[in-house]
């Protein structure tokens, strides 16, 4: 294939972007665009992830950064240690493996550290306003970075002497090392959040009476719950996991022994384990049912069992067994898997006579966690539910004290980050709009998502995530190391961009004439749409919708505005080669099949659409976007008007549709009914389109094209000239005589004169 | 009379089909376009909803060259089958892809308009060649009238392949005379219609029909000799079943030659030629033997292709439609058998075999091997008789 210019191969390749008409002068790009790419609307806080993978793959790191940061002030963390259910939706999973999204938003949150500037900006206070928040974790930090940004005074209040909550107690430094929660709380801090550490709310009423004009409750889960088996309360060894990791990770000296046995599947489990593992400890795992069940992340799971970590499947502990009064084994058995029970999750049903023992000093529980609400006042007044967990408006996430809000995982119970940052992005939404009810009404948002179709099968693997050897991971070192900016660059580039426009708003940023509109417009709800920038400059618009996206029962049916190009029906084409012999643009080329046939095919960014090539392929295999044979044909349709001319126009020699009007043509119109047909260049004007408009009850037929050396097509009007004088000898055998059939010439630049042309051709014909 | 998809496989017995691919295994476009099969197309129209027939693309893809219906065991007539389908799907405006963006169907459609058409389709005519032309000349009913189709247009039209489409009707009447015969030729002669019927459009072709024959009663004449293959086999045998029995002989111009070979005059040369049996011609009219003693009794080495007769292979596509990549691929294939006879010249009796053939060598990628030049009958007998008249001359 030839090599394209750099600037039309970026087209072609980046796909969003086209040129919407190109053969109208002022030259017109248009973004395609379908809302809502699955990565996008799996996520919780709606990251715009193509956005973000496009600009990586750009090398623009920082913009890229400044997206992930419009919706997440915590990317380093969510870069490593998210659930990222974008992976989980990806399309590249139905051909190879799924973007490494989550890797690159850290890779993003790494290039911030080692770069000097920092995209956090503070804005100015501009309310009188506070806000309370209770808890530093992700809901808390979150709700305070929108809220700061938007002007309230915001305290976060934290019991323990750091900040960050789970991030920080629950998840082990190894794969959230502390210096990443501390910088980007930092960040946040820099924006005049105050957290307070080591400070207790006991008394909601006497906040609230200190001036914080609403409150945000995130205070997570954090209270273990126990097994419930013979034996718990009996004997000494038993930590829960809340209890074991938060010690661990604040440093506090945990005395552990050389067996551990850690119950439970989820990621608190695993935690725990590889916790554990990592202070010297030979660690059992008893999971109750089998892998395919287990909550915790596949890719946790297999790095617990890489380092050691024995996990039994299947099985349920059944008692503790002690000796003066310590723990020494725990009973288990085994299990089978029964009929799915509430969640969906097949129920596990032990196996008679089938108990076992495992030898253990320390036992872990990790099978649940709920809120700890023991801090609040005895006449306190919320809502709590059975579970522990606080009641809320499901909209609004008011509690049922006026001012009092709740969200995050005191909610919900023990859920992922990326969801407590939507509760917290949900709730700082909510609060604005409860201290400024009139200002801030607009409404809530819905999300609208689309199937979209794979187009591209080409597999690429996944970069794989640089990792700390097995041999070396006896410590508390981060495990995960990072993409360099090569990989970083290489992964996003694996991008599908399913919905085409990656929505990263460069375009707006770059057109300093504010060209740019990326929202579809109101009047169309159609779900793939090629959104043409400014619909209402193009009075010349061709197609079927004349330019304007004008259906609004669209929901169900897409609306697709092609530009005018020519296209090839392949196995009609006969591979003469006539098509690349006569475009001035080298749009068609053929090329050879695999059975050694040649095909010709239309680089769409190099036709100009003018029709040329549709008007001599001898086998009609290329046909035209908008201007195809059947639409021409049907344009010069029967007329009861004996007098009929057909004036088939050359886009450039007449003046754009509405000045056409302005021309006094009613004159003429009054005694012969004229048939205008717009084509772009008259060399598209093939023999039977005027053969077939006397067949249709044409009196005369005339064709209008560029004068010698003007066309706008380079000599598409030659073409015409040639196609003309084929037709004019044919009509001529049918009995017609040659002077009704005329190629007049006319400047763009004296588009006046077509209306004396059109009388004129009359008067001969008559 | 209406036809109903049930009518069509009654009619052509497309209820017998035994499902065993002998059509297919021959069907040339089946060779090349492996989703395409004849008793496919059968098997819908008797086991799924034939409705969806009509709207079936592979409907149009058919070349109608009725290799398969001379293959099959149970006495199916697909091509019929195919053209009748045809003309119920062009009824609810379901249409190929006519090749020339449709230039020859306008070109037809145009006949149809007006039963006084002025044309100016004769105006080749020197005066060497001694016709009547009809309504300007007097004519006797005993005269036999010459059939030109549509050689003057294919003369306009494909202005670029070198084909002189209009030799073949000037070497017609050159043999005609020849035979002492002066021809009529009608000044208002119509195309015969087989484009339009095979592609479908029924209501058109009943026009042109009718106004010939009207035409033809009007000059008298009792007897029409075609220099085409598709005009005649739409005279002898899609006229009468359209617009009822004819009572005027058709013959084709190899058959009014073969009766008069003692009248040839000998080629004298070593050229070796092959012999292309048009499809209308062979499979639907039997004429195979016609042009072959024409060719012996011209003293010439006729080299036969391996595929010939009944099995001739058809020259790639039929009626200007889905003209395309596998038409190319047959015809180049077809040329390539031609030339590998070590024949120096590509005879037939039908203007499109050569059109078609003529098209496809046209391109500069066309292989040498696939490259013979191309003759009419016609134009090869007249030229032989205006090098004798030389002879005689000097």
């Amino acid at each position: 294939m030839q090599k394209l210019a750099p600037d039309i191969q970026n087209i072609l390749e980046a796909k969003e972007v086209y040129l919407k008409f190109p053969q109208i002068s002022s030259i017109k790009y248009a973004i395609k665009k379908v809302e809502t790419s699955k990565c996008k609307s799996a996520c919780p806080i709606d990251t715009d992830v193509k956005a973000y993978l496009g600009l990586i793959a750009a090398g623009k790191f920082e913009k890229a950064l400044a997206i992930v940061k419009r919706d997440n002030p915590l990317p380093g963390i969510c870069g490593r240690v998210c659930v990222h259910p974008c992976e989980t939706e990806c399309n590249r999973n139905e051909i190879d493996q799924p973007l490494a999204i989550c890797y690159l938003k850290r890779f993003l949150a790494d290039y911030e550290l080692n770069s000097t500037n920092s995209t956090n900006s503070i804005n100015s206070t501009n309310s009188n306003n506070s806000i309370a928040i209770i808890g530093s974790g992700p809901a808390g930090l979150t709700a305070a970075n929108d809220l700061v940004r938007l002007g309230y005074k915001v305290t976060v209040f934290e019991e323990l002497p750091v900040a960050g909550g789970m991030l920080y107690t629950g998840i082990p430094e190894y794969r959230l090392p502390r210096d990443i929660i501390k910088i980007e709380i930092d960040a946040i801090k820099k924006l005049g959040v105050k957290i307070k550490t080591n400070t207790k709310i006991k008394n909601l009423n006497k906040l609230q009476k200190q001036g914080y004009n609403a409150i945000f409750i995130a205070i997570g889960t954090h209270k273990g719950l126990k097994l419930g088996i013979p034996g718990e309360d009996k004997f000494e060894g038993f930590i829960d996991c809340i209890t074991f990791l938060r010690a661990v990770n604040l440093g506090e000296k945990v005395e552990i022994g050389k067996k551990v046995i850690v119950i439970g599947g989820g990621n608190a489990a695993i935690d725990s384990a590889r916790t554990a593992l990592r202070l010297g400890s030979d660690v059992h795992i008893v999971y109750r049912r089998s892998r395919k069940e287990m909550p915790a992340n596949e890719w946790e799971i297999e790095e617990a069992e890489k380092e050691g970590v024995k996990i039994h499947y299947l099985a349920s502990s059944v008692k503790i067994l002690g000796e003066k009064g310590k723990v020494v084994a725990m009973e288990c058995i085994k299990n089978k898997l029964g009929p799915p029970d509430a969640s969906g999750r097949r129920r596990p049903v032990p196996i008679k006579c089938s108990e076992f023992k495992i030898e253990a000093d320390t036992i872990i529980p990790a099978i649940s966690q709920q809120p700890d609400t023991s801090w609040l006042s005895a006449n306190h007044g919320l809502e709590i539910s059975k579970w522990n967990s606080f009641v809320i408006d499901e909209e609004t996430l008011a509690t049922n004290i006026k001012g009092i809000f709740a969200g995050g995982d005191c909610v919900t119970g023990p859920k992922t980050i990326i969801e407590a940052i939507a509760a917290g992005h949900r709730v700082a939404k909510s609060i604005d709009r409860y201290l400024n009810p009139e200002v801030r009404s607009e409404k809530r948002e819905a999300r609208v998502e689309f199937e979209v179709v794979v187009e591209s099968k080409d597999k690429k693997e996944r970069v794989l995530m640089p990792e700390l050897p097995i041999n070396k991971r006896k410590n508390f070192k981060e495990v995960e190391l990072g993409f360099t900016e090569e990989m970083a660059i290489e992964e996003a580039k694996r991008c599908l961009r399913c919905g085409f426009c990656a929505e990263c708003s460069e375009c707006i940023a770059d057109c300093d004439k504010r060209l740019v509109a990326l929202s579809i417009p109101e009047e169309t709800s159609g779900i793939l749409l090629r959104v043409p920038l400014d619909t209402n400059q193009f009075p010349l618009n061709g197609g079927p919708l004349q330019g304007k996206l004008s259906r609004t029962d669209a929901k169900e049916i897409p609306v697709i505005v092609e530009p005018i190009t020519a296209r090839v029906i392949s196995n009609l084409c006969r591979g003469c080669g006539d098509c690349e012999e006569i475009c001035e643009y080298s749009a068609p080329k053929l090329q050879e099949q695999e059975n050694g046939v040649k095909i010709c095919s239309i680089e769409e960014a190099l036709c100009k659409g003018c029709g040329v090539c549709a008007s001599i392929c001898p086998s009609s295999a290329i046909t035209m976007n908008h201007f195809s044979n059947s639409r021409i044909n049907t344009l010069s349709v029967k007329s009861v008007d004996e007098k009929k001319i057909v004036v088939f126009v050359c886009n450039w020699c007449y003046p754009m549709a509405q000045d056409f009007k302005k021309l006094d043509l009613n004159s003429i119109n009054s005694k012969n009914s004229i048939n205008l047909i717009r084509v772009m260049c008259s060399g598209r004007i093939t023999p039977a389109f005027i053969i077939e408009a006397f067949v249709q009850g044409a009196d005369g037929v005339i064709g209008i094209g560029c004068p010698e050396g003007e066309c706008h097509y380079v000599n598409g009007n030659e073409t015409a000239e040639k196609n003309f004088e084929k037709a004019r000898d044919i009509l001529y055998t049918l009995g017609i005589r040659p002077n009704k059939i005329k190629l007049e010439r006319l400047s763009a630049k004296k588009p006046e004169k077509l209306e004396k042309i059109i009388g004129s051709f009359i008067n001969t014909i008559r | 009379m209406p036809m109903g998809i049930k009518d069509i496989v009654n009619r052509t017995k497309a209820y017998h089909c035994l499902d065993c691919g002998k059509c297919t295994s021959v069907c040339p476009i089946s060779l090349l376009k492996e989703d395409y099969s004849p008793r496919r197309l059968v098997q819908k129209a008797l086991l799924e909803k034939p409705e969806s027939l009509l709207k079936d693309e592979f409907l149009w893809w058919c070349l109608t060259c009725s290799m398969c219906d001379e293959i099959c065991e149970s006495d199916v007539h697909y091509t019929e089958f195919v053209r009748d389908l045809r003309a119920e799907a062009h009824k609810i405006g379901q249409e190929g892809v006519y090749a020339h963006n449709g230039t020859m169907q306008s070109i037809m459609r145009m006949m149809t308009l007006s039963p006084t058409l002025k044309q100016n389709r004769l105006d080749w005519l020197t005066k060497d060649l001694k016709v009547k032309i009809y309504p300007t000349d007097s004519a006797s009913p005993t005269d036999l009238l010459y059939f030109v189709g549509c050689l003057p247009y294919f003369d306009k039209f494909f202005t670029n392949l070198e084909l002189n489409t209009l030799d073949i009707a000037k070497s017609t009447i050159k043999i005609l005379n020849h035979l002492g015969i002066e021809p009529i030729l009608m000044a208002n002669e119509k195309c015969c219609g087989h484009d339009l019927l095979w592609t479908g459009d029924i209501e058109n072709f009943k026009k042109l029909a009718q106004q010939n024959i009207e035409e033809i009663k009007r000059t008298g004449a009792k007897k029409i000799v075609f220099s085409c293959a598709e005009g005649y086999q739409t005279f002898k045998q899609e006229y009468p079943k359209h617009i009822g029995a004819l009572d005027i002989e058709v013959i084709h111009i190899s058959e009014l030659i073969a009766e008069n070979l003692s009248q040839l005059t000998t080629h004298n040369s070593q050229l070796k030629v092959t012999y292309q049996d048009p499809c209308r011609l062979g499979r639907f009219c039997g004429i195979y033997e016609e042009p072959r003693e024409i060719i012996n009794a011209m003293e010439l080495k006729l080299n036969e292709m391996p595929k010939n007769r009944k099995s001739a292979i058809c020259c790639g596509t039929s009626g200007w439609m889905n003209c395309g990549t596998y038409s190319k691929q047959i015809q180049l294939a077809r040329l390539t058998e031609a030339k590998s006879t070590g024949a120096d010249l590509l005879i037939t009796s039908c203007p499109k075999c050569q059109i078609h053939f003529k098209c496809a060598m046209n391109d500069e990628n066309t292989p040498k091997e696939a490259k013979i030049e191309i003759q009419d009958l016609t134009t090869l007998i007249a030229n032989q008789l205006n090098k004798r008249k030389k002879d005689v001359n000097e």
